[in-house]
């Protein structure tokens, strides 16, 4: 990005609901929202302010590009009149604000699958193409935050179009892409001073977040690896129940399945995981990954491996949110830093 | 905008059994141009898709030789195919495709080819059979080896038993057992079918398999012994796949999808990638 095109604008605390009133006027504004005991991300609705004093969400905002169901097909009217058709649905410009860091290299990594030279999703175009992202710098990066691993940070801008970092009493929103710029244009000019707090903050968020060294050299690593017997000690204590999967920011594998109401239905894609035994099950009966131990090799050698080997990238961000809700406490960290010693 | 998983519309022309759990189907595009216009190489496969009850992919059985219908082998095990048995002639369903990579017909030719199969590993070499038969000229000898359970379970039987008297195809049926007492042609598993082949030049030879899990072995032992190079034994393997287009995460192996890089690998790749087999 220019220095060029830099615009250090501020807002107080308690202006914020009208900064997101003027935001609505074009836009639809999804941020974090307090859920029962949660945080997660939702269109904001008239008057409502978005819940700003979180660590992270307990989902990411993945299913706004990659939906968990997204209809590919429907079906209308009586049995022999099946008619297979686009489904379309005209959609309001959206603003993602308050996503962090690690969730945007996310969304960057899962662009590499979805739109590449080879192949174009035209939906999750579509979905991308339409959404602005206002990220947020973390002030404090949670214990298993180790987002710093993959040329990412607290604080790392890549992928946003305007910066939101929380200096106490007010937050900071940078430009950083010249719609993002236009859009803040109307907001007080910030000065050296908050840029100097804004400092301070990054400089201790840096310090903080946890970081494994050389990350860069695992996906060579694993290319022996497949028959090591490291997988079983690692999946000993797993259960199986996929909640690092469907909480994963970059995971993407998805179902197909039917669903009908009488003679109308849908084809839906439906996020899938591979820790799941079906997931690989022939109509045969045959069972290609058999044992749990294969599925994890899977999930650990498609992120840090194959991903890496298609598209240059390694498919994790950091986030550290299959760390926190594994309910056994496997921790991908230790595994990785296994991985390193062997 | 595009859509890949919309199906298109097409018709079941004909549907017949060819042994206790497996019919024949042949299907039409209903768009005419559609139908004489499509293109496939043999060992690809389509995704068959019927509203309300979902999708599965299928190998085509039949040529591109012969364009207008396509024909395929399909044996009732699950959800999709339940539906699909209790359709009737003249029924619609949708289909999507073809995806893979298919055999690389146009590297073949000049060669000799080893048709191998088992059980409804007939149905996508099927397709190169007929391919090569249609086009004698482009490829060596011909060599068709068939090993099914019992006679009543051999697929094509008629269609093959034709080839037996045919010159320009050297075709060898087995069964491993045969309870009729009558079946007038080999018995034991395929790969005692191979003491009955000579004066083969291994180098001028691809070798195309396709069978249940448990043939692959012996199979390729046979064809390692006859000095085959690897990487002209081709082999056409399967996963449980959802979306065909290298994107859903199912059929993945390592880091090749086998919707969009196979099904045909090479017994190279078998041997130097894991959870091939």
């Amino acid at each position: 990005m220019k220095d060029s095109l830099k615009n250090v604008k501020y807002i107080e605390k308690d202006k914020i609901l009208d900064f997101i009133k003027v935001l609505q006027k074009d836009y639809t504004v999804i941020a974090p929202k307090k859920v029962k005991d949660f945080v997660l991300f939702g269109e904001l609705k008239d008057n409502e302010e978005p819940y700003l004093d979180f660590l992270n969400s307990r989902q990411s905002p993945k299913e706004f590009y990659f939906p968990q169901t997204e209809t590919i097909v429907e079906y209308e009217g009586i049995i022999d009149k099946r008619v297979p058709k686009f489904s379309e649905n005209d959609m309001k410009k959206r603003i993602i604000f308050g996503i962090r860091p690690c969730d945007v290299k996310s969304t960057l990594i899962l662009d590499k699958l979805f739109v590449n030279e080879d192949y174009i999703d035209d939906y999750y175009k579509r979905l991308r193409d339409n959404t602005l992202i206002f990220s947020f710098g973390c002030n404090n990066p949670k214990t298993t935050c180790f987002c710093a691993s993959f040329e990412c940070g607290p604080f790392s801008e890549e992928g946003s179009d305007a910066f939101i970092t929380d200096i106490g009493d007010k937050f900071i929103i940078e430009g950083i892409t010249e719609q993002g710029n236009k859009i803040i244009d109307k907001l007080p000019d910030g000065d050296g001073g908050m840029l100097k707090k804004k400092k301070e903050i990054k400089k201790n968020s840096d310090n903080v977040v946890s970081c494994i060294e050389n990350i860069q050299k695992i996906p060579e690593k694993l290319r022996g690896m497949f028959e090591n017997p490291v997988w079983e000690e690692i999946s000993e204590r797993c259960l199986g129940c996929g909640v690092c999967t469907y909480l994963c920011p970059t995971c993407h594998c998805f179902d197909i399945q039917d669903e009908m109401i009488g003679e109308d239905g849908r084809r839906v894609k439906n996020w899938d995981s591979c820790m799941f035994p079906i997931f690989t099950l022939h109509g045969s009966g045959h069972q290609p990954r058999e044992f749990r131990f294969q599925r994890m090799r899977q999930r650990i050698m498609h992120k840090f491996n194959y991903y890496e080997e298609n598209f240059n990238i390694i498919a994790c961000s950091g986030c550290g949110r299959c760390v926190t809700e594994c309910p056994v406490n496997i921790d991908v960290r230790e595994i990785l830093e296994k991985i390193k010693k062997l | 905008m595009s859509n890949p998983f919309s199906p298109e519309p097409a018709r079941i022309v004909r549907k017949y059994k060819l042994t206790k759990d497996v019919k024949f189907f042949q299907i039409r595009f209903i768009d005419k141009e559609r139908a004489l216009s499509f293109e496939y190489r043999p060992g690809q496969f389509m995704m068959f898709s019927i509203p309300g009850t979902g999708e599965a992919p299928f190998s085509i059985s039949s040529t591109p030789s012969r364009p207008g219908l396509l024909e395929f082998c399909i044996r009732k095990t699950g959800r999709l195919t339940e539906a699909l048995f209790r359709l009737k002639e003249n029924d619609e369903i949708g289909i999507r495709g073809p995806y893979g990579n298919g055999f690389p017909i146009i590297k073949m030719n000049g060669y000799h080819l080893f048709i191998i199969m088992g059980g409804l590993g007939a149905a996508p070499l099927r397709s190169l059979l007929l391919y090569t038969l249609d086009n004698r000229e482009l490829f060596g000898r011909l060599h068709l080896l068939y090993g099914a359970k019992r006679p009543k379970d051999m697929l094509f039987k008629t269609e093959f038993f034709e080839f037996i008297e045919r010159e320009d195809i050297e075709c060898l049926l087995t069964v491993d057992k045969d309870d009729t007492g009558k079946w007038p042609c080999y018995k034991g598993f395929v790969n005692s079918l191979f003491q009955r082949i000579e004066d083969i030049k291994p180098d001028n030879t691809y070798a195309c398999v396709c069978g249940p899990p448990v043939m692959y072995e012996s199979v390729l032992n046979e064809l390692v012994k006859l000095n085959i190079p690897k990487h002209q034994i081709l082999m056409t393997l399967e996963r449980r796949m959802k979306c065909g287009i290298g994107k859903c995460g199912h059929c993945a192996i390592e880091d090749i999808y086998t919707c969009i890089d196979g099904p045909i690998f090479t017994y190279w790749d078998v041997l130097h990638m894991k959870e091939l087999i």
